[in-house]
């Protein structure tokens, strides 16, 4: 059997290139690369930390006692939420403190949308939070409307209601699917997965795209419903909630779930509003607010549904709370179908619009939360500021309040039961 | 210092299957029998001896269990995942391909689907995702912002196209792709993976693609 | 929400109502006790902050955060407006009212560089740790990407000075079905003049 010497370490093959590189501009004279920590994250930070703490937080959380340990679970991960990396301090199996460390989807979109006109800034907000595009949409539309001083006509009003309520519904099967998936089981994703595909081919019938509808314009929403989409949704009406209810009672009172998400992550209602929760995950701790009720925008004012809260605040609460958040979405969509009014479906505005210079403000009840636009015009064809504040972002705060004291198999489900989309926590 | 590259150990095509068969071929002539894989032009076709049937079809089989049961890396990062697992479930399923168990480690896994956005930040966890995933491995550039940035092309910290960092076999464009489209890429894999073309073997790191500017981050 | 003048008269400024939004400006520095102030009065009462943003206003101007609150008592959203200097950008944090806004202002310090001072957690939280400017700042500007690839110019189509723009003035007003296939005599070539399209579009 060869003898390994202890003494000579075989470099990692990262490294061998790396060395080489440094050689060879060594040798070209030029200085080398990897000196410092470079600005790609990742190949320098290897270590936990590999950099002394910053601020009081950091030194908190990267403190380590006697038997705790940091681990990281990486950007990379099962939980099919995205890309979050969350450093996790633990001793033993038992989750002591954690720290989200986000920004690997960050793509720029405020910067981006204020070198965009205003209808090209509608296509960038799509991919934010890309479950519930729809929404992301009608905020920023809503706030230009606002800026450009129009109202979209009624038919408009109303279909885009029903795409929206289309939207959250799937994105609220999703997240029964994914916590369903977090936690092992692979079936009920499939069935939120059908479900989806049947909303998102209707939806493309009416829009033309699968997942980051284009739909939205300022005045209106782009095309009228076609054949293609009424019979679309008249036969996924007539057996959705069979569906659900399908997918509802396979995981609603199977005992692994009740065991794992009931008392898990209970997060009380005043914690929550500090916090900046808002959405399901508000109303589920108790707190009736819901953006539709409490500031009503679009046509919400003529629907008629009640604000549906839960008591207990833990993860059991916020499945449910989506549940029946599904099936009121339902009912809202039967009361637009029968309500809804023949019209134009897109205001007179111009192509590139120029509204006066102001400020607006524009919050939509979006299937994680509050999802709001605040919006500055300069009176020219981009808009001067566009910010976006996104209720995953803000909801992901909740976690080092909810997860310490949980076991680190329970940290995914808590997460999941969150239902942050990455895509809107880093923009 | 000495430098030493890993070298392959892939079982390189058998070039002792030049012995004369019993049925004297015409080296030029493409072999019928192939051709419903694909695989009529296979440089170790043509050759139907009995004697030769089990070590030069070897070759053809190893490369259609590579093919037909490529393991994907769960490497979904932005909205593209969303339609990648939309092809992965019920309706448009990549199982009937072979390709049902999403890996969670690279340890496992052939494929890389990059699915989203590649940004500067997610740039060097994916490129150490794709140097610990054992050979033959393969990658596939899902959607447009993999491609080439996508609609993010003007960002200050979105990498325009993973082929910066990283070799790729197969483009899939779209924003998302559909998951048709994703399977038709899917399938121009399989073609490579049966002509052994894929990128991972002959990649040159050429280094930064343009030039790099004073704190520039893209 | 004339309540609002009467409690806060001395730090209002620039009021402003619109049907379903207040909105008045105050200085950097009393940022906490007007906040408190409308957190815990009673008739006041905004116990929520639903948004918290920084808006950079020019490098020779100054930064403005921007509150965004919600009260049950009030159907219009209240919209405070804190002016923060561009030369020292520190303002007090409001982490201890309400504990969601350390996201927020971590996000504001990242993109912006605003300093929120009492902040217990304040690094970067979108870019990386050692990212070294400010991304969304007036004056924080990427060099184009075509134009410093050291292929620039390779490809006709990124030098001007080889477009031939005569082959779209002299273009019929109709290219499809292929001239080839078309049975009908072509049509004149439009001439190029000046449309509303021009004038709608941005400089």
């Amino acid at each position: 059997m060869t003898k390994t010497d202890p003494e000579v370490r075989i470099p990692d093959p990262i490294e061998l290139d790396r060395l080489e590189e440094d050689r060879l501009r060594a040798v070209a004279g030029l200085t080398p690369l990897h000196a410092g920590s470079g600005e790609y994250a990742g190949f320098d930070q290897v270590g936990i930390p590999d950099r002394p703490p910053q601020t009081e937080r950091e030194r908190e959380v990267y403190s380590l006692d006697e038997g705790e340990m940091l681990i990281n679970m990486g950007p990379q991960h099962p939980s099919t939420h995205g890309v979050m990396r969350l450093v996790v301090k633990v001793r033993g199996e038992i989750v002591v403190d954690i720290d989200p460390v986000l920004g690997y989807l960050h793509r720029g979109i405020e910067k981006l949308c204020e070198n965009a006109t205003y209808t090209t800034v509608l296509t960038y907000v799509d991919p934010m939070d890309y479950l519930s595009t729809m929404h992301n949409e009608h905020a920023p539309a809503i706030a230009f409307e606002k800026l450009y001083g129009i109202r979209p006509p009624r038919r408009a009003e109303y279909i885009r209601a029903l795409v929206v309520e289309l939207n959250r519904v799937f994105s609220h099967g999703l997240m029964m699917g994914f916590l369903a998936l977090d936690m092992g089981g692979l079936t009920p994703i499939l069935y939120a997965f059908i479900n989806r595909d049947e909303i998102v081919d209707m939806l493309s019938a009416i829009s033309g795209q699968r997942m980051l509808f284009n739909f939205f314009r300022v005045g209106g929403v782009n095309f009228d419903t076609n054949d293609e989409f009424l019979s679309r949704l008249g036969t996924w009406r007539s057996h959705v909630l069979t569906n659900i209810e399908m997918n509802e009672h396979m995981i609603t009172d199977n005992e692994i779930f009740r065991s794992r998400t009931i008392g898990m992550g209970t997060l009380s209602g005043a914690d929550a509003i500090s916090l900046g929760v808002t959405g399901p995950n508000l109303r589920a701790s108790g707190v009736p607010f819901d953006i539709r009720k409490a500031h009503p925008y679009s046509i919400y004012n003529e629907l008629e549904f009640d604000v549906i809260t839960q008591q207990g605040g833990d993860s059991y609460a916020r499945y449910l709370q989506r549940i029946a958040e599904i099936k009121q979405s339902i009912h809202l969509i039967d009361q637009i179908i029968d309500k809804m009014p023949h019209g134009p479906v897109q205001a007179q505005v111009p192509g590139i619009i120029r509204p006066r210079p102001g400020r607006a403000y524009a919050a939509v009840e979006s299937p994680r939360g509050l999802y709001s636009v605040y919006s500055i015009s300069d009176g020219g064809p981009t808009p001067y500021r566009f910010r976006m504040r996104d209720p995953s972002f803000i909801s992901l705060q909740a976690m080092p309040k909810l997860m310490p004291g949980r076991l680190v198999a329970d940290t995914m489900a808590i997460m999941a039961s969150l239902d942050p989309v990455m895509g809107g926590v880093d923009k | 210092m000495a430098v030493e590259r890993p070298t392959t150990n892939l079982p390189q095509p058998t070039s002792e299957a030049g012995t004369d068969p019993i049925i004297i071929p015409d080296a030029a002539r493409s072999d019928e029998l192939l051709q419903p894989f694909g695989m009529e032009e296979h440089p170790q076709g043509g050759f139907h001896g009995l004697l030769e049937v089990i070590p030069t079809k070897a070759d053809y089989v190893l490369d259609l269990i590579r093919a037909n049961s490529l393991w994907p890396l769960l490497s979904g990062l932005s909205c593209c995942a969303i339609e990648m697992m939309s092809t992965a479930t019920s309706v448009n399923d990549i199982d009937r391909f072979g390709m049902f168990p999403f890996r969670a480690s690279p340890r496992q896994a052939d494929v890389l689907i990059v699915a989203g956005t590649l940004t500067t930040k997610m740039a060097g966890p994916l490129v150490r995702l794709w140097e610990q995933m054992p050979e033959p491995k393969w990658c596939v550039a899902m959607g447009t912002c993999t491609t080439s940035g996508g609609r993010f092309k003007r960002s200050y910290s979105v990498v325009q196209g993973v082929d910066r960092v990283m070799p790729v076999d197969v483009y899939v464009p779209g924003c998302p792709p559909r998951p048709e489209g994703l399977i038709y890429g899917m399938m121009k894999l399989h073609e490579l993976v049966k002509q052994r073309r894929g990128e991972w073997s002959t990649y040159v790191d050429r280094g930064p693609q343009r030039t790099r500017w004073e704190g520039d981050v893209r | 929400m004339r309540l609002l003048t009467e409690r806060l008269g001395a730090d209002l400024r620039d009021l402003w109502t619109d049907e379903d939004t207040v909105e008045f400006a105050i200085d950097g520095d009393r940022n906490v006790e007007v906040l408190t102030l409308l957190r815990d009065d009673e008739e006041l009462a905004f116990f929520m902050l639903a948004d918290e943003a920084a808006v950079d206003y020019g490098v020779d101007a100054h930064f403005e955060v921007v509150y965004h609150l919600f009260s049950w008592k009030h159907p219009a959203w209240l919209r405070v407006r804190a002016r923060v200097d561009r030369s020292d950008p520190r303002i007090p944090t409001v982490t201890h009212l309400w504990e969601g806004a350390t996201f927020h202002e971590r996000e504001m310090y990242d993109m912006m560089g605003i300093v929120f001072t009492g902040n217990r957690d304040l690094r970067r939280i979108y870019m990386s740790p050692d990212y070294r400017s400010f991304p969304q700042r007036r004056d924080f500007v990427l060099p184009d990407d075509a134009a410093d690839s050291p292929a620039h110019g390779v490809n006709p189509l990124e030098r001007p000075e080889t477009w031939d723009l005569s082959r779209f003035r002299d273009a019929p007003a109709v290219t499809f079905p292929p001239s080839s296939e078309r049975d009908d005599a072509p049509a004149e070539s439009v001439t190029g003049g000046e449309t509303l399209a021009d004038k709608s579009r941005p400089r």
